[in-house]
């Protein structure tokens, strides 16, 4: 289980939040921009650090005191996702895997499943720096997911991209949420998206504070605020 | 009227070009034959052994101290940054002679350390770790500053993205901050070295012996003239020049690429 309760305080804004997540689920973290969703994801991968407050996950304390990065057992893509332009897409993919566990049968079976499932086989040995945005975000899911995390935190993700690949990318995501179990936190403002990818609970942000929770059924129904009930209108 | 500017503009750079390449000339001056007898030969390919070699270990020294700093600078608050960066061009901006003579006394057997460092028989005046240590002190800063550029370049979320893949802050070092940084620090060293291999002015005061190629010259200049100064000028810009100048323009070239 993953808990989450902390104060940040970041400028004009100051995020709030209490949140828990049990093992294989997922939830959407939904709000206009600049409400705090991507602070939140942040200080969850430990990216940005919060006041006070406390976060876990399973029996690891990630805060306080702040865990290092490299031993945070969490994958996080961005918006970016941060591909090494000095090495090539398989070199990419591979890079958090340890050496002894790289040569393993199921690891190398597990790698060649996200080759496949993400039609990676014609990039494999291209330069991460000349493909285009649409297959970088392809191989920084695909880099994430190589480690099996149990936390997976996607902010905006998917932002940008042409709606088939959206559609694919959420189906797979959601396809190994079931099958491998890991848990998953999404950001997004696009509640279609968010919608797809976390079909079962949200979590509202307004000005750094959370003002509602629930199924996306609950919040449609009856919106708590104004602003959600524009934004959650269709265009 | 326009195609008339581009060549008026063209040949103004070629008359710029050919004024700061002029000085080259210099080894078609009328000024006799080249002497390279064993008296000019000798101590000549000593200072280019000398020079060749105790600049190469200021190098190591440079980049195995500097390189560590520049990454603290590189992660410090704008305000820290700013006194490292005005500390560090101190040794640049003192005029080179008057570093050597504060080298001379703070290191020479007046100097409490360098008194210290005597006791320990280790001498600080016209020694080989007198002219090591003169290199490191001109050429760090150059090579800091230059590096702390180079490190600040690399994207700063992609070493948190290879944190997040679990690779400690060392690994994150080697495996992407420096292999995306290292044109640049390349740069840097290459600054340091010129630097460092043609320093005069501080090297005459700290270390006359064992003389690098820039006191021998001057030592030729005075003891035979011209004539046996020009072979070894030709093997000191063999040596000092086509390094920092290669490494520049391949990281011109990748700038424009």
């Amino acid at each position: 289980m993953l808990k989450v309760q902390f104060n940040k305080k970041r400028r004009e804004l100051n995020v709030s939040v209490s949140l828990e997540l049990e093992q294989g689920e997922a939830l959407g973290l939904f709000g206009a921009s600049g409400a705090g969703k991507s602070t939140v994801l942040a200080c969850i991968a430990g990216i940005e650090e919060p006041d006070e407050g406390l976060i876990e996950l399973e029996k690891l304390r990630l805060f306080p005191p702040s865990l290092p990065l490299h031993k945070r057992p969490v994958g996080y893509l961005t918006q970016d996702p941060g591909l090494f332009p000095h090495l090539s897409v398989k070199e990419n993919i591979c890079f958090g895997i340890p050496r002894n566990q790289g040569q393993g049968k199921q690891q190398l079976d597990w790698i060649a499943t996200l080759r496949e499932r993400l039609r990676l086989g014609p990039l494999w040995n291209a330069p991460a720096a000349l493909i285009s945005a649409g297959q970088a975000r392809r191989v920084g899911l695909a880099r994430m997911l190589a480690r099996k995390p149990p936390l997976l935190l996607l902010d905006e993700p998917f932002a940008g991209l042409d709606r088939q690949l959206v559609r694919e990318l959420i189906d797979d995501l959601v396809f190994w949420n079931r099958t491998i179990g890991f848990s998953m936190i999404a950001v997004d403002h696009q509640a279609e998206v968010l919608r797809r990818l976390c079909p079962r609970q949200a979590v509202v942000l307004e000005q750094g504070q959370i003002i509602q929770r629930g199924t996306w059924e609950e919040l449609c129904s009856s919106p708590g605020t104004p602003l959600l009930r524009s934004l959650l209108a269709p265009l | 009227m326009r195609i008339e500017r581009r060549w008026l503009s063209r040949i103004g750079s070629a008359v710029f070009a050919a004024a700061l390449l002029y000085p080259f000339t210099a080894f078609f001056a009328r000024i006799g034959p080249w002497q390279w007898g064993p008296e000019v030969r000798d101590p000549a390919l000593a200072s280019v052994r000398v020079s060749l070699l105790l600049t190469s270990l200021a190098m190591v020294i440079i980049v195995v101290v500097g390189t560590p700093v520049a990454a603290y600078i590189v992660r410090c608050s704008s305000r820290e940054r700013l006194v490292w960066q005005a500390l560090l061009l101190i040794p640049i901006l003192l005029p080179p002679l008057a570093l050597g003579i504060l080298l001379t006394l703070a290191f020479g057997p007046y100097g409490s350390v360098g008194a210290w460092l005597e006791h320990y028989g280790i001498v600080m005046t016209n020694s080989a770790t007198a002219f090591v240590t003169t290199q490191v002190y001109v050429g760090m800063g150059y090579y800091v500053l230059g590096a702390v550029a180079a490190l600040d370049a690399v994207p700063y979320m992609l070493q948190k993205h290879a944190a997040l893949l679990g690779l400690t802050p060392v690994k994150v070092f080697f495996r992407v901050t420096l292999p995306l940084s290292r044109l640049g620090l390349a740069v840097a060293l290459s600054l340091a070295w010129v630097r460092a291999v043609g320093e005069f002015g501080a090297v005459v005061v700290t270390a006359y012996y064992p003389s690098g190629m820039p006191v021998q010259l001057w030592v030729n200049l005075q003891s035979f003239g011209l004539p046996a100064v020009m072979p070894l000028l030709v093997v000191f810009l063999a040596i000092a020049l086509p390094f920092p100048w290669l490494i520049h323009v391949l990281a011109q070239r990748r700038r424009h690429a």
